[in-house]
C-alpha cells in the first residue's frame, strides 16, 4: 500500500468518524428538525433573555429564539419548539416565567386538556411570572430585621466593653487589684484573710475544732454509756448529765467563737470574689465539722430528750 | 541599581520584540497557506510525507495510548464523581472536561513529543549543513516548501487525531459507564447529547488546529535559528522545544478564558 | 536578461549539498515538481529515468551521507540540470570527486544529458587546467 493511500485512508476515514459523530450529536439535539415559532406576551422583558430554555413536564421542549417590544409596549417573546413537541402546546396551555432562586430561568409551558385544539401561530398568550428570589426575599425580610437588631445589641454591648468607665474594665480594675494583692502574700489562707493575725487566729480556731472533735467523740462513748445507767446516776446532782451539760456550754462558747472567725472569712472571701479554689475547700471542710457537730449535739438531745424530765436545754 | 533597570527594561524590550516578530512570522506562515501557488506538486509530496509520519505511523501507539490513558482517567472522574454523589454531572464532565479539554491536550502533548521535537532537530541540522541555502540557490520559498507543509500537516493531525481520541474516551466511557454507574447505552447517548454544546466543540477543534500550527512552526523557527556549527543544533532545539511547551500553556489559558465569554 | 541568469543558474558545487532527508531520485525531482509544479509521479519517473542515463538507477533510493562523491557529484548535477534552459556552473569538480584522475568522465556525463541544459560553465583554479586535457573556459 502505498504512502499516498495510507495517508488518504486515514484522513478520509477520520474525517468520516468527525462528521459522523457531529451528525449523530446534531440530530440529536435537533439541529436539523423543523421547528414552529410561537409567540408570547409579557409586561416586562425582566428575566427572559434569548436561548432561555421552554419546559414541559421537566423536559426542555424548545427555546426562546428572540425578544421583541411591540408597538403597545408589550414584550413579544418568540419561542422556538421542534416539530415532535408541538403537540404539548394547546390553545389552552399556560406559560409561566418561573425564575428559581437557584439555576438559570426557564419557560414552563402547563397543558391541563391535551385534546383541545393546538396553539393558532397567530394566538399570543401571555406569560405570568413566578419569581422564586423575590418571594425569597420576603420571607428573607423579617429575618435580617432581626439580624440587624442583633447587629445594634451587639454594637452596644462592644462599646460598653471598650469604654474605659465601662463595667468590664472596672471589674478587671478591682481583678487587677485583688491578683496584686494575692501575689504579695505567703499563703492561701493570707491571701483569704489578708492579715497574719487573723491566720494565727483561724489556725487556733481550726486546733480548738480538733479538740471539740475528740471531746465529742468521747462524749459520745460516754453518753452510750450513760444510756446503760439507771435515771438516778443520770440525772442525779452528781450524774454525767450535768458535767454533759458543762462540756456542752463551753462547746457553745467555742462554736460562737468559731461563727465569728467564719463571718470574718466569708466577708473575705467576698472581697475576694469567690477567692481560690482552695480557699473555699477550707470553709467547706470548717462547714463539715459544724455540721457534724449540730448532728452530735442534735444526737445528745434525742438521747437525752426522751427522759422524763428534761432539765438539760439543748443551746 | 540602574544598571538593573536598564537590565530589566532590555530584557523586556527583547522579550517583546521576539514575541511580536513570532506573530508577525506567524501571520506570514498562516497568509502563505491560503495561497494557490504554496501548493506545488513538490509541497504537496512533502505534506503527504509529514502527515504519513505524524498521524499514520503512530496511529496503532497513538490508539493504544488513547485507549489505555483515556480508559484510566474516565474510570478515575466515574469513580470519583459517584464518591461525591455527582453522578448528575456525568454528561458535562465527559464533554466538558474529558473530550473537549483533556483529549486535545493529551493528543498535543503526544505529537509535540514526537514529531516537534523531529522537526526542531531536522531544521536545525538543514541549517548546520546548508540544505537550507541549497533551496534558496534553486529559488525553492521555504517558507512554501519547507513550513506550509509542516505546519498544515499540525493543524491536520491535531485536529484528526485529538477527534479520535475523544472518540475513543467517549467509547470507552460507554464501558466504564456500565461498569460503574451501571448506565445503559440509551441513557448514556442521552446524557452526552444534553450535555453537548456544539460552541465547545468548535472551540476545541478551533484550539486543536491552533495548537498544530503552533507546535510545527515554533520548532521550525528555533530550528532554522541554529549557526553552521554543530553545537547549535541542541542549542536551538531545547530553545525550540521550551517555547513550543510555554506556547502550548498559553494557548490552553486562552482557550479557557474563551469559554468564560 | 540578469533576471534569466539568475533564474537559469543551476550551481553543482559542495556548497550546494544535496537534502539529506531526501532520496537521490527526490532531490533531483524536487526542481521539476517545484518550479513547473510537474506531478511527483512524473518528475520521480524523469529522475530515475535520468539516473539510468548515466548508469546510477541502483542509487535512486540512496541518501546523501550513502552516495560516494562521485554519485553525489552526477546526482548534483542532474538535480542542476533540471532547472528550466539550466546554465551549469560545476565549481572545482576535483574538490568533489578527489579520485577523480581526469575531466573526461564528467564530460562524458554531460553529453549524456545535453538536451537537458541550456549551457555548461566549469570554475576551477587556473592550476588545474592540465586536468581538463587544456581545455578550459
Amino acid at each position: 500500500m502505498s504512502r499516498d493511500l495510507k495517508v488518504g485512508l486515514f484522513i478520509g476515514c477520520t474525517v468520516v468518524i468527525l462528521i459522523a459523530a457531529l451528525l449523530y450529536l446534531a440530530t440529536g439535539k435537533g439541529v436539523f428538525e423543523q421547528t414552529h415559532t410561537f409567540t408570547l406576551s409579557s409586561r416586562s422583558g425582566d428575566g427572559f433573555a434569548a436561548g432561555m430554555p421552554v419546559v414541559f413536564s421537566g423536559f426542555d421542549i424548545g427555546k426562546v429564539a428572540a425578544l421583541e417590544l411591540n408597538d403597545e409596549g408589550l414584550v413579544l417573546i418568540k419561542i422556538k419548539i421542534p416539530d415532535r413537541h408541538v403537540k404539548w402546546i394547546r390553545s389552552d396551555s399556560s406559560f409561566i416565567l418561573y425564575r428559581p432562586l437557584i439555576g438559570s430561568a426557564q419557560i414552563v409551558v402547563s397543558t391541563v386538556n391535551l385534546k383541545s385544539p393546538p396553539l393558532a401561530e397567530n394566538q399570543i398568550p401571555q406569560v405570568s411570572i413566578v419569581n422564586d428570589i423575590n418571594d425569597a426575599i420576603a420571607r428573607i425580610e423579617p429575618v435580617l430585621e432581626k439580624v440587624a437588631q442583633i447587629a445594634e445589641h451587639a454594637e452596644r454591648l462592644t462599646r460598653n466593653l471598650s469604654d474605659p468607665k465601662g463595667d468590664l474594665n472596672r471589674v478587671l480594675g478591682n481583678a487587677e487589684k485583688i491578683t496584686t494583692n494575692l501575689a504579695s502574700k505567703k499563703s492561701l489562707a493570707e491571701m483569704a484573710i489578708s492579715d497574719e493575725e487573723s491566720l494565727r487566729s483561724l489556725n487556733d480556731s481550726l486546733k480548738k475544732l480538733k479538740d471539740i472533735t475528740n471531746n465529742v467523740d468521747r462524749l459520745l462513748i460516754k453518753v452510750d454509756k450513760m444510756a446503760d445507767r439507771t435515771d438516778e446516776q443520770l440525772y442525779g446532782s452528781e450524774g454525767a448529765l450535768p458535767q454533759a451539760n458543762v462540756i456542752l456550754k463551753d462547746m457553745i462558747g467555742k462554736l460562737q467563737k468559731l461563727d465569728k472567725t467564719i463571718d470574718n472569712i466569708n466577708t473575705i472571701s467576698s472581697d475576694a470574689s469567690a477567692g481560690t479554689r482552695d480557699f473555699e475547700i477550707l470553709r467547706s471542710d470548717i462547714d463539715d465539722l459544724v455540721d457534724s457537730l449540730t448532728d452530735i449535739v442534735k444526737k445528745m438531745e434525742g438521747l437525752i430528750g426522751t427522759r422524763k424530765n428534761p432539765e438539760f436545754k439543748a443551746p | 541599581m540602574i544598571s538593573f533597570w536598564e537590565n530589566l527594561g532590555h530584557r523586556a524590550t527583547m522579550l517583546f520584540l521576539a514575541f511580536a516578530d513570532t506573530i508577525a512570522f506567524s501571520g506570514r506562515v498562516f497568509l502563505r497557506i491560503f495561497q494557490r501557488k504554496t501548493y506545488s506538486s513538490a509541497m504537496r509530496e512533502v505534506l503527504v510525507n509529514q502527515i504519513y509520519f505524524t498521524s499514520v505511523q503512530i496511529l496503532p501507539v497513538f490508539l493504544l495510548v488513547s485507549i489505555v490513558f483515556g480508559s484510566l482517567l474516565i474510570g478515575i472522574v466515574f469513580t470519583l464523581l459517584k464518591q461525591f454523589g455527582l453522578t448528575d454531572f456525568i454528561g458535562h464532565v465527559l464533554m466538558g472536561l474529558i473530550v473537549t479539554e483533556l483529549a486535545p491536550f493529551l493528543t498535543v502533548l503526544l505529537i509535540t513529543l514526537r514529531s516537534s521535537a523531529a522537526i526542531n532537530t531536522e531544521m536545525a541540522v538543514m541549517k548546520v549543513n546548508r540544505e537550507i541555502k541549497t533551496l534558496e540557490t534553486f529559488r525553492i520559498d521555504v517558507i512554501d516548501y519547507l513550513l506550509a507543509p509542516r505546519v498544515i500537516n499540525g493543524i491536520i493531525s491535531i485536529v484528526l487525531l485529538s477527534s479520535l481520541c475523544s472518540i475513543v474516551l467517549l467509547v470507552s466511557g460507554i464501558l466504564f459507564s456500565r461498569l460503574i454507574f451501571g448506565m445503559g447505552m440509551d441513557v448514556y447517548s442521552k446524557i452526552l447529547l444534553i450535555s453537548t454544546n456544539f460552541s465547545d466543540i468548535v472551540i476545541a477543534l478551533v484550539k486543536c488546529g491552533i495548537f498544530g500550527f503552533f507546535i510545527t512552526l515554533i520548532p521550525i523557527r528555533f530550528g532554522l535559528r541554529a549557526s553552521h556549527e554543530l553545537t547549535s543544533i541542541p542549542v536551538a532545539v531545547s530553545r525550540g522545544m521550551v517555547n513550543v511547551f510555554s506556547a502550548i500553556l498559553i494557548i490552553e489559558v486562552l482557550s479557557l478564558v474563551t469559554k468564560l465569554f | 536578461m540578469t533576471q534569466n541568469y539568475r533564474l537559469q543558474a543551476a550551481p553543482v558545487s559542495s556548497d550546494v549539498p544535496l537534502i539529506s532527508n531526501q532520496e537521490a531520485y527526490l532531490n533531483i525531482a524536487l526542481i521539476k515538481a517545484y518550479h513547473e509544479n510537474m506531478p511527483m509521479r512524473e518528475a520521480r519517473r524523469l529522475a530515475l529515468e535520468l539516473l539510468d542515463r548515466l548508469g546510477l538507477a541502483h542509487i535512486a533510493l540512496r541518501r546523501n551521507p550513502a552516495l560516494t562523491p562521485e554519485e553525489r557529484f552526477y546526482v548534483m548535477l542532474l538535480r542542476a540540470a533540471m532547472v528550466r534552459d539550466a546554465r551549469i556552473l560545476i565549481d572545482q569538480p576535483f574538490k568533489m570527486i578527489p579520485q577523480l584522475k581526469d575531466f573526461a568522465p564528467v564530460m562524458a556525463a554531460l553529453k549524456k544529458i545535453d538536451d537537458l541544459y541550456f549551457s555548461c560553465h566549469i570554475y576551477d583554479y587556473s592550476w588545474m587546467k592540465e586536468k581538463y586535457g587544456g581545455a578550459g573556459s
